[in-house]
């Protein structure tokens, strides 16, 4: 089984089909895992962005491959240029001269250079003193030492090299900030860079429900130990202009001092009814033909409680969802909710992007091969059986399969001609304070913005804090997502504008003040192809698979349900990922078994239904095991 | 296996070049075997050892490439919350020396950079085919200020020393960052596995 690119169903897919014994190999242009789902440094997301800028035609395309083809086959030529990412617009709010020459900590420069392209070349002498060194890699744990405090703010500060090179704007602006306690720490532009590798940006954002599909799989099939995770803390609403905190459990709403009493026993009424909605039709019939807006005005609830119902809790669109949809959307967020936490979703540390990488270790584990910046040219498709039979890739190698999984974005414009994509819209921040600032600053928050404006989406509003490892510390990131009615900006900005101070300037009105400032910006339209169905491709053999990209979601259950159904198309008398046995549960015997065998026989020990039967099935469903 | 049954664990991940030997060392310290031929480890994800260190037990999850170096295609989520990583070379192959800084990189890049690195000359038993000479690698391992120490894993050369000494190291590493431990830093020690999420319920 041969699988184009790594995004999170492709991942789900090859690992679900070496774990049932097929040979999978795992090819990927890109120099990374994931595809969109990927996350990156912030010097990562710097080239990406330019990638994405650049309208390079790559119209020179070479193809020789197509001498390859043999007189019985045809060809599928594959896309070369992703096209899946428009309108990318970035913005710095600091002085980005200031961040010149700054290189991000352990870029490696000292390396001796073994032929390898060891050093970025750029920086040389000063940077590499044995000071320097000593300081970036203790920063994790210090990061007063890279920050200008009252201590150090003289502007000599001997631990921020622009400092060294010139006086940076930053360093000097925050010297007043004497009273720390509340003011948040200013981070410059140059420290964003130089502390890039601390960021993991996601390209798509999303959450697990605790009791989501992809939560299941990851216990079910063990790769969940590959990964670890934080409890999103808080859930926020928008409402008149300020954000709120939604009281959403019961501890919450006992707790709560927003509600009053009356309040907190019309909101736990509520709640408590949704959760088996089911048993009291007698509640809602009347209002099924009605939005779940209209039906929430009926049950005696003030509009503040409706608000956080319909936009933070249900996350349902106020003008189109049916009360069923509202209910069925509460009842599956209160029944995530407590699993883990106070919130119904969790979030990988180390951002979204961790996720396909999980799924791509298993099905190494399990003999996949994994080959990164390696792309394909062309499907080769067996005229007289019309099944697809091998790809040919960019060195001209000729690899067979029995199966093919391809991503949508791989697939060439003539078969999509009749595919009719929708967008999403994406913004990624980074800002000095919470959108809602308590007495912890380390939080993971969402936010639902209700449509600002008839006819628009809402928007979904992920903040992440330094402590789920994916930015630096004082900082946050924030992520805004909806689907798109026009470029990622001009659906978004609005809304950054709402929640977040713009300005560069340091007086501001007093009202722009208290908002969180934001340092840096991107903003990107992200195709959508979730909602394809597969016969709207043209000419593709049934053998060949397509994934879709990311979908607008905020769970991930869209991508598992379609590695499952593809999987189950390929291979309907497999388990699908079923549990990798315990490394600890592996005894080796050591004088009986060959040393050889111990991985495999230990295998079918724990699992005892599996090798014999399934790596016959296996032998003819795929190419069959070397060795 | 109980949960109580150690009193330090440790992630332990082996890196370098495919061939130059990593399963070997992991098998020869885990189970006291040579394998004789190159069969890839399917199904294993990790090995775990458990050694007694001054009367403390030291539980040692040793993690394997699983086959992903060979197309340089490792996941980033390899290196995650690795305690120590073994960075291994073949003294009989000057291009799995060379290969080190491409190495060191893709550390520097993705773990956590209180990682204890140790460099590990492996096939010692091939002295006449060396490569890469031993003082070689000693200034390269003393310019990245790592740890270095080479190895047979086939006559079990200096195989325990090397895993029972990074796991001296890394008791007292630990110690010292429980002293230390006052700064309350994001660390990835927050986050948590799934399964020791506790549960409880709305109701």
């Amino acid at each position: 089984m041969a699988c184009v690119i790594s995004g999170l169903p492709e991942s789900i897919i090859a690992a679900a089909c070496a774990r049932s014994g097929q040979r999978v190999l795992h090819v990927d242009s890109r120099n990374y895992y994931g595809g969109n789902w990927a996350s990156f440094s912030f010097s990562g997301l710097l080239s990406w962005i330019k990638e994405n800028q650049q309208n390079t035609d790559l119209s020179d395309e070479c193809e020789d491959w197509r001498k390859l083809i043999l007189e019985n086959e045809e060809a599928i030529p594959l896309s070369s240029k992703d096209k899946t990412i428009q309108h990318v617009e970035d913005f710095c709010f600091d002085d980005q001269d200031s961040a010149e020459g700054v290189e991000e900590a352990g870029a490696l420069p000292k390396l001796p250079v073994f032929g390898a392209p060891a050093a970025k070349g750029v920086s040389v002498g000063s940077e590499e003193s044995p000071a320097e060194e000593g300081v970036s890699p203790g920063s994790e744990e210090s990061p007063a030492a890279e920050i200008p405090v009252p201590e150090s703010a003289d502007g000599t500060s001997p631990s921020t090299d622009s400092a060294e090179s010139a006086p940076e704007p930053g360093t000097t602006e925050a010297a007043p900030s004497e009273s720390a306690a509340q003011e948040p720490k200013k981070i410059t532009y140059s420290q964003i860079v130089r502390e890039g590798r601390r960021f993991n940006i996601d390209l798509v954002s999303k959450l697990l429900y605790s009791r989501g599909l992809l939560i299941d799989l990851l216990i079910k099939s063990n790769v969940s130990r590959y990964a670890e995770f934080k409890n999103a803390t808080r859930v926020l609403a928008f409402r008149e202009g300020k954000v709120e905190q939604v009281p959403c459990s019961r501890a919450d709403v006992f707790n709560s001092r927003q509600l009053t009493m009356v309040e907190k026993r019309m909101l736990m009424k509520f709640l408590t009814f949704c959760l088996d909605y089911e048993q009291h039709p007698e509640e809602y019939q009347d209002y099924e033909s009605s939005t779940f807006a209209q039906f929430l005005q009926t049950r005696k609830l003030t509009p503040s409680l409706q608000h956080f119902i319909l936009h933070s809790i249900a996350m349902v669109s106020e003008t189109e969802s049916s009360t069923l949809e509202g209910l069925q959307a509460t009842k599956k967020f209160l029944q995530c909710l407590g699993r883990y936490g106070n919130t119904p979703f969790l979030f990988p540390l180390y951002g979204q992007g961790e996720i396909p990488q999980c799924f791509c270790r298993l099905c190494a584990v399990f003999g996949g091969i994994y080959c990164l910046r390696h792309s394909v040219r062309c499907l080769v498709l067996d005229t007289a059986s019309g099944r697809c039979k091998a790809i040919v890739d960019q060195f001209g190698q000729r690899i067979s399969a029995k199966y093919f999984i391809v991503e949508d974005s791989y697939l060439s414009e003539s078969t999509c001609t009749n595919v009719c994509y929708r967008q999403i819209s994406r913004a990624v921040l980074i800002t000095d304070q919470s959108v809602l600032n308590t007495d912890s600053e380390q939080q993971v928050s969402i936010l639902t913005v209700p449509p600002l404006e008839s006819g628009k989406a809402a928007v979904c509003v992920i903040e992440l804090c330094s402590s789920t490892m994916t930015c630096m510390k004082d900082t946050y990131l924030v992520h805004l997502t909806c689907p798109s009615t026009k470029t990622a900006r001009e659906d978004l900005e609005p809304v950054v504008q709402k929640l977040f101070n713009l300005n560069t300037e340091k007086e501001t009105e007093n009202e722009e003040l208290e908002k969180p400032k934001v340092l840096w910006a991107v903003y990107f339209n992200m195709r959508d192809s979730s909602g394809v169905e597969k016969n709207s491709y043209a000419g593709l053999p049934s053998n060949v698979y397509v994934c879709s990209g990311p979908d607008p979601a905020l769970g991930n259950d869209c991508a598992v349900k379609q590695a499952e159904t593809i999987f189950r198309e390929m291979f309907p008398t497999e388990e699908f990922c079923p549990p990798a046995p315990n490394p600890e549960d592996i005894i080796y015997d050591e004088d009986e078994v060959e040393p050889e065998e111990s991985g495999l026989s230990n295998s079918a020990e724990t699992k005892p239904e599996s090798s014999a039967e399934e790596s016959s099935s296996g032998a003819d469903a795929a190419v069959t095991k070397e060795e | 296996m109980s949960m109580e049954d150690y009193d330090f664990l440790f992630k332990i991940v082996l890196i370098g070049n495919a061939g130059v030997g990593k399963t070997c060392l992991v098998r020869r310290f885990t189970q006291g075997l040579f394998p004789p031929g190159q069969g890839a480890t399917i199904g294993v994800d990790f090995m775990i050892k458990t050694v007694e260190i001054n009367g403390e037990k030291v539980k040692l999850q040793i993690w394997d490439t699983a086959g992903q170096e060979r197309f340089r295609s490792i996941t980033q989520s390899y290196y995650r919350s690795a305690n120590a990583l073994i960075l291994t070379y073949d003294i009989t192959c000057e291009e799995s020396f060379r290969c080190l800084p491409e190495w060191l990189r893709e550390i520097e890049q993705y773990a956590s950079n209180k990682v204890i690195t140790v460099l590990v000359g492996n096939k010692i038993d091939l002295a006449d085919k060396r490569e890469v000479s031993q003082q070689r690698a000693a200034e390269f391992s003393e310019a990245q200020d790592m740890y270095y120490l080479e190895t047979s894993a086939k006559e079990s050369d200096n195989v325990e020393k090397l895993f029972l000494d990074l796991a001296c190291r890394l008791i007292s590493e630990a110690r010292q960052n429980t002293l230390v431990n006052n700064v309350s830093s994001p660390l990835p020690g927050e986050g948590k596995s799934i399964s020791y999420l506790t549960c409880c319920n709305f109701n």
